[in-house]
């Protein structure tokens, strides 16, 4: 605290600005033409070639940003395709699938009228044949039964005809032709 | 050379000597001698036939009746009224065969005409009309 004061209390020094801020002039200027030697040297040499590096630098980075953006673009519309052409296969498998389902139960349609068809066939067939077979076996038990009662007709009367009862037969038979 | 006769004059020829009273045994060997002489006697059966064709167009029928037992008199006389009316003839000679086969009825084979009433006919019928 005393030594602040001590200082705040001194009198300016005489030789103005630069002398009383410690700063020598003539090596101002000295650095001042160094710097802008610097600064020329800098701008002439080292500042082109270093914009010119980050210039590529930064037309790398666009292009491949570009380059990036396109992949994207390209495999965003890729998979738009692909979702594209799933979705056709899709529906083209749902279509394959219906007219399989559909041509399936015409078939098996077909094939069962087919086989009712050819099951009433058989039936009728059968039931003709049968009828047929049953017509066969009836007139055949007829012509039996018919030669049967010829031939015992024959028997009996061969056995039990006289001259009498011959006698009233032929009688009966004139009579009935007349 | 010979005419061939035909067989309608001689059938003729014959069954007017018949109905004229000629003697059956003559024209008998008038006509087989005929047949002889000619190379006919083929024809006999067929002479026979015409014979009987020709008599029965001049109401004199020779009748073959056929049955299982002699006839008695009184079937006789029935017969013999029956082919009277069935054919017009005023004169009937009836020739008759016993054949136990037709078990009983009687048939008479008349020129031309058959009446069968015999039971093997009818059974006959029975056998081949009603068969199915």
């Amino acid at each position: 605290m005393h030594m602040l004061t001590q200082l705040a209390s001194t009198t300016p020094v005489s030789g103005g600005l630069f002398e009383a801020l410690g700063i020598d002039w003539k090596t101002l200027v000295i650095q001042i033409i160094a710097f802008l030697i610097l600064v020329w040297a800098l701008g002439k040499f080292v500042y082109p070639w270093l914009m010119k590096s980050v210039d590529e630098r930064q037309a790398n980075i666009e292009a491949a940003t570009k380059a990036a953006a396109q992949a994207q673009t390209a495999a965003s519309d890729a998979q738009v395709k692909v979702a594209q052409l799933l979705k056709q296969a899709q529906a083209n498998a749902a279509d394959i699938l219906a007219t399989a389902k559909l041509e399936s139960v015409t078939a098996l349609a077909v094939s069962e009228e087919k086989s009712r068809k050819r099951a009433e066939q058989i039936v009728s067939d059968a039931q003709a044949e049968i009828t047929k077979e049953v017509i066969g076996a009836k007139k055949l038990l007829y012509n039996e039964t018919l030669e049967l009662v010829a031939m015992a007709t024959e028997k009996v009367i061969g056995k039990v005809a006289t001259s009498k009862t011959d006698s009233k037969l032929i009688e009966d038979a004139i009579k009935a032709v007349k | 050379m010979a005419v061939r006769l035909s067989r309608r004059k001689i059938t003729g020829y014959i069954a007017e000597q018949l109905m004229a009273g000629v003697k059956t045994e003559q024209l008998v060997l008038q006509l087989a001698a005929f047949l002889i002489d000619s190379k006919r006697t083929n024809e006999v059966g067929l002479i026979v036939r015409d014979i009987e064709y020709e008599l029965t167009k001049r109401g004199i029928i020779a009748a073959q009746v056929t049955s299982a037992f002699d006839f008695t008199e009184a079937t006789r006389l029935a017969v013999t009224k029956l082919i009277k009316e069935k054919t017009g003839a005023h004169q009937v000679y009836l020739r008759q065969f016993i054949d136990p086969d037709v078990l009983g009825g009687v048939r008479i084979d008349l020129p031309g005409m058959q009446l069968d009433t015999t039971i093997a006919r009818r059974l006959t019928t029975l056998r081949t009309n009603y068969k199915k």
